[in-house]
């Protein structure tokens, strides 16, 4: 379950992520975890902390050793794990944030994102059972934004339940299987955010404003007078909803990625990656890519507008890879994928 | 980067990086008693040799704009304690003397002679912790303290002094910065002012800084110990015994040299 926690700043976000790891107890109430009430013993702590990770929003705070290799392994050596098992955490997770080959540079010498994917990188190297990012793509470019998204749809993927927290409305949106919507430490919405996005006065109140695709979708459906369900969350689907039933689709060729990435083919179209894996790889073949991020939505995107383009993706991330593509159907025609 | 976190950086890419700390440590320290336990001038020659063959090999003489001027400075004070040391003469022949309100001043040929070994004692001895600071981060060092078993509590907060330092440095500048762009820093007055203001800002920041470090460090699942995965080797009886061997070398061949080298009479006729 993709879950977010959206609210304004001060409405208390952070406080209730730090309840989850029994850093904070509640005054009231109880906190569970798989079922049973957290214990606030020192043992039980520390065996909630490794399976609960959480990414504080600025990596400053989260990044204590010198270098970055060091400070992915602070989080394993606490949990006193054998030294080979630390080692092949702390290259999975650097490869999993693209950061391998910075691992023994001092962590002063990195840049902001750079610090925010070892900040990252600290917390799946305990892999935890829950995953919990605070503001994960605040001070992050556009792409680095992508990046880290769709390498925490990966995680999710893998079986990591993911919490997000965010005042980004577009990126709750279009991610979120499960909204949460807190108001001065009230929680005042939880369920799928088509309904709460609907509601104009409760968004106002709670300081925040409608997802862009949302509020496109329903101002176009009150045009055209239909109503405005099904609710398209990107660009793509939207394109999808309004394209015309003669509307030429261009087709997408898949290419699951298990091979030598210069065997992608140049073909006429634009060619997108996506998985860390086929990135990876990309950039150590310096291929031509199009669409380094977000490539699902830029290729569905050039579909839309008849053209066909080329999706290389790591071979594991198929299934969901296939499934994005496919929701389209729920709005209109659906790419061929060859 | 901060020119404070260069050091750090420097160290980090020393060739000496996984050396013994604690062995590093012991050299140079007996390298700076033997510097200091002969009256031969020769001897901080041979200090200041190995400080600058330290030096060379760890980073190749590299030093960070801000530690060159810190130690620019250090050598400033050094020379002004040298001549007041030459000009505080109890013994010898008197080459100058004069009166400053109601002191004496006499320069003697001991005190010239003295005022030149303080002068290269402290010269070669910034060279050799220079040699030791290019090639020790103080993540290690604190495992090196450890292996001396310092109380661990000690040992840690020096582990986080040392990393929030940084940050507030880094903090301190932004500040600073942001004060000069509003002309925080027209005047005297102002200047002194705004300072003020940065220093209480910065002491606020720490405290928020410290609570925040201590929810960070627990969600880590920190247990009052900061582990080392990639630990510098460990002391062994070869470095003690290199060590001491440096040591009584040194001292002999300053017992033996003591007097060879006279700068008094170096510089007779040139300045007496």
């Amino acid at each position: 379950m993709k879950t977010v926690i959206i609210g304004a700043n001060g409405a208390g976000k952070s406080t209730m992520f730090y309840h989850f790891n029994g850093i904070l107890k509640p005054k009231e109430g109880t906190v569970y975890y798989d079922g049973k009430p957290l214990e606030y013993t020192r043992d039980a702590l520390s065996d909630l902390r490794n399976k609960v990770s959480i990414v504080v929003q600025n990596p400053d705070e989260q990044i204590f050793s010198s270098t970055v290799e060091e400070d992915v392994a602070f989080g394993p050596l606490n949990m006193s794990i054998e030294r080979d098992e630390v080692e092949r955490r702390i290259v999975t997770s650097l490869e999993k944030v693209g950061m391998l080959e910075y691992r023994e540079r001092p962590t002063v010498k990195l840049s902001y994102g750079q610090r925010k994917r070892v900040a990252l990188a600290g917390a799946l190297a305990c892999e935890p059972e829950v995953l919990i990012l605070d503001e994960p793509t605040a001070g992050l470019d556009p792409q680095m934004s992508q990046e880290v998204m769709e390498l925490v749809n990966e995680l999710c993927l893998a079986g990591t339940t993911v919490i997000i927290s965010t005042h980004d409305v577009d990126l709750a949106y279009t991610w979120a299987e499960e909204i949460h919507v807190l108001r001065k430490g009230k929680l005042i919405y939880s369920g799928s955010p088509e309904p709460f996005f609907a509601n104009t006065e409760e968004v106002a109140l709670s300081g925040l404003v409608k997802p862009h695709t949302f509020s496109i979708n329903s101002t176009f459906e009150s045009l055209r007078g239909r109503d405005e369900a099904p609710y398209p969350r990107t660009n793509s689907q939207l394109l999808a909803k309004l394209s015309t039933p003669d509307a030429k689709i261009g087709v997408i060729r898949m290419i699951p990625f298990d091979k030598e990435i210069s065997e992608i083919p140049q073909v006429c179209g634009n060619i997108g990656i996506y998985g860390s894996r086929t990135r990876r790889a990309v950039r150590e073949s310096k291929t031509r890519v199009d669409y380094y991020f977000n490539a699902i939505e830029g290729c569905c995107l050039d579909a839309m507008s008849g053209l066909d383009s080329v999706l290389v993706y790591d071979i594991e991330l198929e299934s969901l890879v296939r499934d994005t593509i496919s929701v389209l159907g729920k709005f209109g025609k659906v790419p061929e994928m060859i | 980067m901060s020119e404070e976190t260069q050091m750090d950086t420097l160290a980090y890419s020393s060739r000496m990086l996984y050396w013994a700390p604690l062995g590093k440590l012991l050299f140079c320290v007996l390298v700076l008693i033997a510097n200091l336990v002969t009256e031969s001038i020769l001897v901080p020659f041979i200090t200041l040799a190995i400080g600058l063959s330290m030096m060379a090999y760890s980073t190749n003489f590299k030093i960070p704009f801000f530690i060159a001027i810190a130690l620019l400075e250090a050598l400033a004070i050094l020379i002004i304690g040298a001549g007041l040391i030459s000009i505080s003469g109890e013994s010898g022949n008197v080459l100058w003397e004069s009166h400053f309100l109601w002191i004496n001043i006499y320069m003697t040929d001991d005190s010239f002679n003295k005022a030149w070994l303080v002068l290269f004692r402290g010269v070669a001895g910034m060279a050799v912790m220079m040699g030791f600071a290019t090639s020790t981060p103080i993540p290690h060092l604190s495992q090196a303290l450890r292996q001396v078993h310092l109380p661990v509590e000690i040992v840690e907060l020096i582990v986080l002094i040392y990393r929030y330092g940084f940050l507030l440095l880094e903090r301190m500048e932004i500040m600073y910065h942001a004060a000069a762009c509003r002309m925080g820093f027209n005047g005297f007055l102002r200047s002194i002012k705004t300072t003020a203001s940065i220093g209480v800002g910065i002491f606020i920041s720490s405290t928020n800084m410290a609570d925040k470090a201590q929810t960070a460090l627990s969600c880590r699942n920190y247990k009052g110990y900061f582990p080392l995965y990639r630990a510098p080797a460990k002391t062994g009886l070869k470095w003690i015994l290199f060590s001491a061997l440096v040591c009584a070398a040194m001292i002999i061949f300053g017992l033996e040299t003591e007097g060879i080298v006279n700068m008094y009479e170096l510089f007779k006729g040139v300045l007496f």
